[in-house]
This record gives C-alpha cells, sequence and structure tokens, in this order.
C-alpha cells in the first residue's frame, strides 16, 4: 500500500513537472478528445519506406498501414523484395499477430511493437489534461495505462510523447504534414536503442 | 436467368484461360526451358513490382532493373519510389539503401541460403528439381505459366509456391511468389536482354 502511494505521489509530481517543465500552463479543456488524423482515411492505403535502427544496426522495408474499420488498423513491415516479415492486427485495444517471421517472434521485440504501433494508429483518445503555451497545446491522455502528451502547433498534431516521471521514454515525431499526412515519422526511444524511421512512398 | 449463364460463361472462360498442359506439352517446355537457362549467361532487365496485400485498395508499385551473371550473380535495383540495390553474391546479400550500405551473411542459416537460391533461379526459370518442388504446367493465353510449389515444410511456411510465366523462348516474363496467406509479390519484367556482356562491376558492393 505505501509503495502504491509513493508510485502515485511520483506520478503526480512527474506529470505536472514535464508541462511546467517546457513552460506550459494547465487551462480547463473544452474539448473531451484528442485526435491524431494520420492513419485515419480508410480509403488511403499507407505505404512508408522504412529504416530500422537499432543497437547500431540499420535495416530497411516497407511500412504499410491500413484502416479497415473505426479503430482497427492493419499494420505491415515487408523487405523491399516484398517478403513479409510482420503482420499485425489492431483493434481497439485488442492485438493480433497474424504473422511474424519466426527469427523475430521475441516477446519482448513483440512488446516495444505493439505498444508503439498501437499509439500510432490511435486516432481518439479521452483528454485528461490540457496546457498551453502561446501557440501550442499539450494534450495529455492514456493509452492503455502509459500516460502521453499530444504536442499541437497552430492546431497541428507535431508530436506524441509517451512520458515517465516527467521524462519522454518514447516520442513519435510528425513532419512534412500535408493535410492529413504526415509524409515523415519517426519514432525515438530514449531508453533502449530503437529508432524507427518512415518516409512517405505513396 | 439470362444473367446467370453469362455468369457461369464468364466463369467457364476463365477457368480455360489457365489450361492445365498434357505431359507430351510439359516435357517439350521443361526442356526448352532448361536449355534456354543453360545457354543464358547474363541477363539484363527492366521491372515493375506489384505487392499484393489482401486488406489494400491498390497493390504497392515499385520499378527497378535486374542483372544476372552466370552462375549465380544476381542484382536487384529498385528506383522508383526509393533508390535501393541488394546483391545474391557468395552466401551474402549486399545491400544499398539509399547509400547506406549493409551485409547479410547466409551461411548460418540453411533455410535462408534455400530461399535465396530459389530467388536467384526463378530469374532463369530453371527450378526444375522434382525433389524439391511440386510442379505443374499451364497454358495461360500466349504465355505457359509453371507452378513450383515447395515441398519441404520449412520452406513451405516462407513461399506456398513460385508461378513463373514463359515466353514461347522459353524465357521468363514474369515470377510471382506466393505467400502462405496468398498475399503474393508479382514481378513482371520487360527489355530483358540476354548473353550481352555485363561487367563484374555491376555486382561489386
Amino acid at each position: 500500500m505505501r509503495y502504491l502511494l509513493i508510485s502515485i505521489c511520483l506520478c503526480l509530481v512527474g506529470c505536472a513537472s514535464y508541462t511546467k517543465k517546457h513552460g506550459f500552463k494547465e487551462i480547463e479543456s473544452i474539448d473531451k478528445v484528442v485526435y491524431n488524423p494520420y492513419f485515419s482515411d480508410a480509403t488511403k492505403d499507407y505505404v512508408y519506406k522504412a529504416k530500422i535502427e537499432v543497437y547500431n544496426k540499420t535495416f530497411g522495408g516497407i511500412f504499410i498501414v491500413k484502416k479497415i474499420s473505426e479503430a482497427n488498423h492493419r499494420v505491415v513491415f515487408t523487405t523491399e523484395m516484398g517478403s513479409k516479415i510482420f503482420d499485425f492486427s489492431f483493434n481497439h485495444d485488442d492485438f493480433k499477430v497474424n504473422y511474424i517471421l519466426e527469427e523475430m517472434d521475441k516477446k519482448i521485440l513483440l512488446n516495444i511493437l505493439k505498444k508503439d504501433f498501437r499509439v500510432l494508429v490511435r486516432e481518439h483518445g479521452n483528454i485528461l489534461n490540457k496546457s498551453v503555451k502561446e501557440n501550442r497545446t499539450l494534450l495529455e491522455t492514456e493509452i492503455v495505462n502509459k500516460k502521453y502528451f499530444y504536442a499541437f502547433k497552430n492546431d497541428q498534431l507535431n508530436s506524441i510523447s509517451r512520458v515517465k516521471m516527467g521524462k519522454e521514454k518514447v516520442q513519435f515525431i510528425f513532419s512534412d504534414i500535408s493535410a492529413i499526412t504526415a509524409k515523415n515519422i519517426q519514432i525515438l526511444h530514449h531508453n533502449i536503442k530503437l529508432t524507427i524511421k518512415l518516409k512517405s512512398i505513396n | 436467368m439470362r444473367n446467370i449463364l453469362y455468369i457461369l460463361f464468364l466463369l467457364v472462360a476463365t477457368v480455360h484461360s489457365q489450361e492445365k498442359m498434357t505431359t507430351a506439352e510439359a516435357i517439350i517446355l521443361k526442356e526448352k526451358i532448361k536449355t534456354q537457362a543453360a545457354e543464358t549467361k547474363t541477363i539484363t532487365s527492366d521491372f515493375v513490382q506489384y505487392k499484393h496485400l489482401d486488406f489494400l485498395t491498390n497493390d504497392i508499385v515499385t520499378k527497378g532493373y535486374l542483372a544476372f551473371k552466370m552462375p549465380d550473380l544476381v542484382k536487384w535495383s529498385y528506383v522508383d519510389p526509393f533508390v535501393y540495390s541488394v546483391i545474391f553474391k557468395d552466401e551474402n546479400l549486399y545491400i544499398n539503401d539509399e547509400g547506406q550500405k549493409s551485409d547479410v551473411n547466409l551461411s548460418s542459416s540453411k533455410l535462408f541460403k534455400q530461399l535465396n537460391k530459389m530467388i536467384v533461379n526463378s530469374v532463369k526459370g530453371d527450378m526444375f528439381d522434382d525433389n524439391e518442388f511440386e510442379i505443374s504446367y499451364f497454358i495461360n493465353k500466349k504465355y505457359s505459366e509453371v507452378h513450383f510449389s515447395p515441398i519441404n515444410k520449412k520452406i513451405a511456411k516462407y513461399i506456398k509456391a513460385f508461378h513463373i510465366l514463359f515466353n514461347s523462348n522459353g524465357d521468363v516474363v514474369e515470377i510471382k511468389m506466393i505467400e502462405p496467406s496468398d498475399d503474393y509479390t508479382r514481378i513482371v519484367f520487360s527489355n530483358r536482354v540476354l548473353n550481352k556482356t555485363v561487367s563484374d562491376a555491376v555486382f561489386a558492393h
């Protein structure tokens, strides 16, 4: 019980300090839901050239996302020559591995990929807190028990950060944005040496 | 009623567009392809690759060119929509991903060595090994089509079948690699030139 209380206190201090540390001021939010539009068009095939850097090794491939229906996405990674490496389904909070190359079928790796791609394709989240600084807004939400901050500049979603104890653990950075498509996406891990870089090719 | 008949007619016509070859026709085709493959010292060709995933609205289209040199050097170069090349050489894959070079050694994995050997062999179309594949022969309009289904269960987990389309000379015009899920990669060749001098420098890395 004591540990639980300490954890809650630390989390409260940590979460609050993240926005304050960046000079944001908390305000009341009228909107209830935060929205990520970048994989929201069910008529579109999202195809990216991917570069994955993991512990000084780099390998590439094709990263594909398709919105099948509301809150239901398919996420597939293939080599440039077309061989499938993994094929996941995200349906609300459910996660299903349709296929994974045997050599990649490691629990630790699967958990990281699951967490990353769940955030990437998730369209809606409940706003827990809202903070502002000039033309920038930070919206705090929770995805499967983890805290995330959605950073907007002039109402455009620029990044999502998973934050623990006031520190960014994982960052999703969206750039070269046109309409509701992010042509460049980077997923940066700060606690392990893993970076995923995606560049739109369609 | 007329509509049903029309649909039935179309179905029959579709089935007939890929007709099974007689044993005699298959033997002649096999010999022609094997002779053609044996005489092929080099190949250069353009290609268009269609990655078909059942859930996508459109296939993913990539384009590039291929170089092959006897006995087993193959280079796939993609130029659109990204620049990427992979050289199959000895037991290594040499990759150049938009200028960033890396290599993969396959010697420790018997399975990957076998898979890569198949990809290299499929370029010439000569995969007539009854111990490795269940082989069936079809006539597909003006082309001949041969289906190679790996017998080895470990390999079949990666590739369900190769469908290779040959022209009347016994040269490969199209390769389709079908996954166990029925998603596939289809490679269509054009401007294919055989036995023109191809420098070793093409396969330097």
